[in-house]
């Protein structure tokens, strides 16, 4: 599910493009990214380990959190902001999704969607916080503070005036193209400023 | 106890009581010295020869590409590693340089030189003015960071290196590679500013002016012009116990001293007879300024803390414009625990070299022992460092490849 949700991002993102990864870990996908598209990527990261296997891998990273490590740079430093899987554990996200248009066009988001049938199905059941693939952990656990489905974000991005330019949904057999709100796990989505 | 833990123990390695038994990789280093013809200082001061006292460490490369310069803070000296032949003392950096370590010399040909203004061996208010046949004392120009990094520059055209791939250095020594990077944008690769900042605040300013006073108000500085067998000693041993002060956390006074007195026999100041009580942090201090003023000159002091005051990379000057013409990419670090050189001075300058253009990684460490973190044994910044100059010499080295293929073609 990852793997192809990865894959898509470096379908999207163009040769060379400027990238900036926001919660970049340990740079393996960022490190994929520079060698796959020779982009001009740079990291933010909270984690000093992980920021100093960033180091060793000759990734440019800044150590603090994302709304630190946007501060950084000027305005349109970059093509693309990543956001992969990051969106859900940060607050504000309003306040996020400005700052990073500030310093790139465009953005590229990945999210679970809280509104996946199995979610559903185990809130409605068993009458407890859902733990599933995309939602690993525990409530008490998770890094997680925004739990939102995939219309929930159409809805902001609406609000936020941001135009989806390109969605792909995926769950454990694939992308899921056919109903996505209640059959995929995992949503991306390339989004820039502008109307819908 | 952790690795840092153990580090701090031994303490940082130029004023702490090593032991006999302490063993560098390299064994024993020596330190030369070059006299340069001909430097003229940013206030104009005509030299008509310069002194400098360096260390090399390591093989320079075929290419002359693998030379790194480290450059020390405010009380090093350019006996950076290894066991000096003269005193057995390790260099002040022997943790971190050496083969296998963080500055790798048996990948990298390092160089430490002693700063213009020093009294280690260049030239410096205790060098012996040619016109007088007396010590410069104040009659010494003034002397800046820009100063400082010009003389390394002489030193490196001396030594045959066209271009360096890094300058590291701490405190003082971040703000000189900060001035390599600006005011040498083609002679280096890339820059590793640690603890440092661009300018000093109204606070560091102060500390230091307390130091100052100590020295000036010492009824044997004389105005600078002190005899050897005379000098303000006490002053500079004051002046050292307050920076010293400042370099440490409360974290770290805490751990080795808490409120601990000093056993009797130890304890042999001379208004004990008013105030028996004697802790174990007084006595430290004591010792780290009787330590010091065996191996540094008064007038070096003032002169040095005024050049760490009066530094300003941007001299009041647009960011852009300062750095425009900056190639290096730098590696910024800062300790959370650094009170001295806090890390928000760290991240101002990192994004005001972000803000223009410059690439920069950014690591603040959460080493507790104040702004001393990165002089004692500290395996996390050790690793980070190590890991940054090797995929930068990497990223210098195919960079190198792609050009010479270019050129054939």
């Amino acid at each position: 599910m990852y793997q192809n949700l990865y894959s898509q991002v470096i379908q999207w993102v163009p040769e060379r493009a400027r990238v900036l990864d926001l919660g970049a870990g340990d740079g393996e996908f960022l490190e994929r990214l520079v060698r796959e598209k020779r982009v001009a990527g740079e990291g933010v990261e909270l984690d000093a380990v992980k920021v100093t296997r960033c180091i060793e891998r000759g990734l440019a990273v800044h150590q603090g959190d994302v709304m630190d490590g946007l501060d950084q740079y000027g305005d349109g430093a970059f093509d693309y902001v990543l956001l992969l899987g990051t969106f859900q554990e940060l607050r504000p996200s309003e306040k996020l999704v400005r700052e990073a248009l500030r310093v790139s066009r465009r953005l590229i988001v990945s999210y679970s969607n809280f509104a996946h049938v199995r979610v559903r199905f185990q809130m409605a059941f068993t009458g407890r916080s859902p733990v599933t693939q995309a939602l690993p952990s525990p409530w008490y656990r998770t890094p997680n503070i925004h739990f939102f489905s995939i219309l929930d974000f159409e809805d902001f991005c609406g609000e936020m005036g941001l135009r989806e330019v390109e969605r792909a949904c995926f769950n454990a057999r694939g992308r899921v193209r056919w109903l996505p709100n209640l059959r995929a796990e995992v949503a991306l989505c390339l989004l820039e400023a502008g109307p819908k | 106890m952790s690795e840092t833990q153990k580090g701090f123990e031994q303490g940082d390695l130029q004023d702490q009581r090593i032991g006999k038994d302490y063993k560098s990789d390299l064994g024993v280093t020596h330190t030369h010295t070059v006299t340069l013809p001909g430097f003229r200082t940013q206030s104009g001061f005509e030299f008509d020869e310069l002194e400098l006292s360096y260390q090399t460490l390591g093989t320079l490369s075929h290419e002359r590409d693998n030379a790194i310069l480290v450059c020390h803070a405010l009380s090093g000296d350019a006996h950076v590693a290894g066991i000096s032949p003269k005193n057995r003392r390790p260099g002040w950096w022997d943790y971190h340089v050496g083969p296998g370590k963080a500055i790798d010399t048996d990948k990298f040909f390092v160089i430490c030189s002693n700063v213009l203004g020093g009294c280690s061996g260049s030239t410096g208010p205790g060098t012996l003015n040619p016109r007088t046949g007396k010590p410069y004392g104040m009659a010494f120009p003034p002397v800046t960071i820009r100063d400082m990094v010009a003389a390394q520059a002489r030193l490196m055209d001396h030594l045959g290196i066209p271009r360096l791939f890094a300058a590291i250095g701490g405190s003082m020594g971040g703000m000189q590679g900060l001035v390599w990077a600006v005011d040498y944008p083609n002679r280096i690769h890339c820059c590793v500013p640690i603890a440092t900042c661009m300018a000093h605040s109204a606070m560091q300013i102060a500390f230091n002016e307390v130091g100052r006073q100590a020295i000036v108000s010492d009824p044997n500085w004389k105005n600078g012009a002190y005899e050897a067998r005379s000098r303000p000693e006490h002053g500079l041993a004051v002046a050292r116990m307050v920076g010293h002060v400042t370099y440490l956390s409360e974290f770290s006074m805490r751990e080795k001293f808490g409120r601990a007195l000093q056993d009797e026999a130890k304890a042999k100041r001379t208004y004990r007879a008013f105030f028996p009580e004697f802790f174990k942090v007084e006595s430290y201090l004591h010792y780290q300024g009787d330590s010091f003023v065996g191996r540094f000159d008064p007038n070096s002091y003032l002169y040095i803390t005024k050049a760490l005051d009066t530094f300003d990379l941007l001299d009041n000057r647009l960011p852009a414009e300062v750095l425009k013409a900056v190639k290096a990419r730098f590696f910024v670090v800062s300790f959370e625990s650094d009170w001295l050189y806090p890390p928000a001075q760290s991240r101002e300058l990192v994004k005001t070299l972000k803000r223009s253009n410059a690439v920069v990684t950014y690591l603040n460490l959460d080493t507790r022992y104040g702004h001393d973190s990165f002089l004692i044994d500290n395996p996390a910044f050790s690793r980070a460092v190590h890991n940054f100059f090797d995929s930068e010499y990497r990223r210098l080295r195919s960079q190198l490849k792609k050009t010479t293929q270019a050129l054939r073609l």
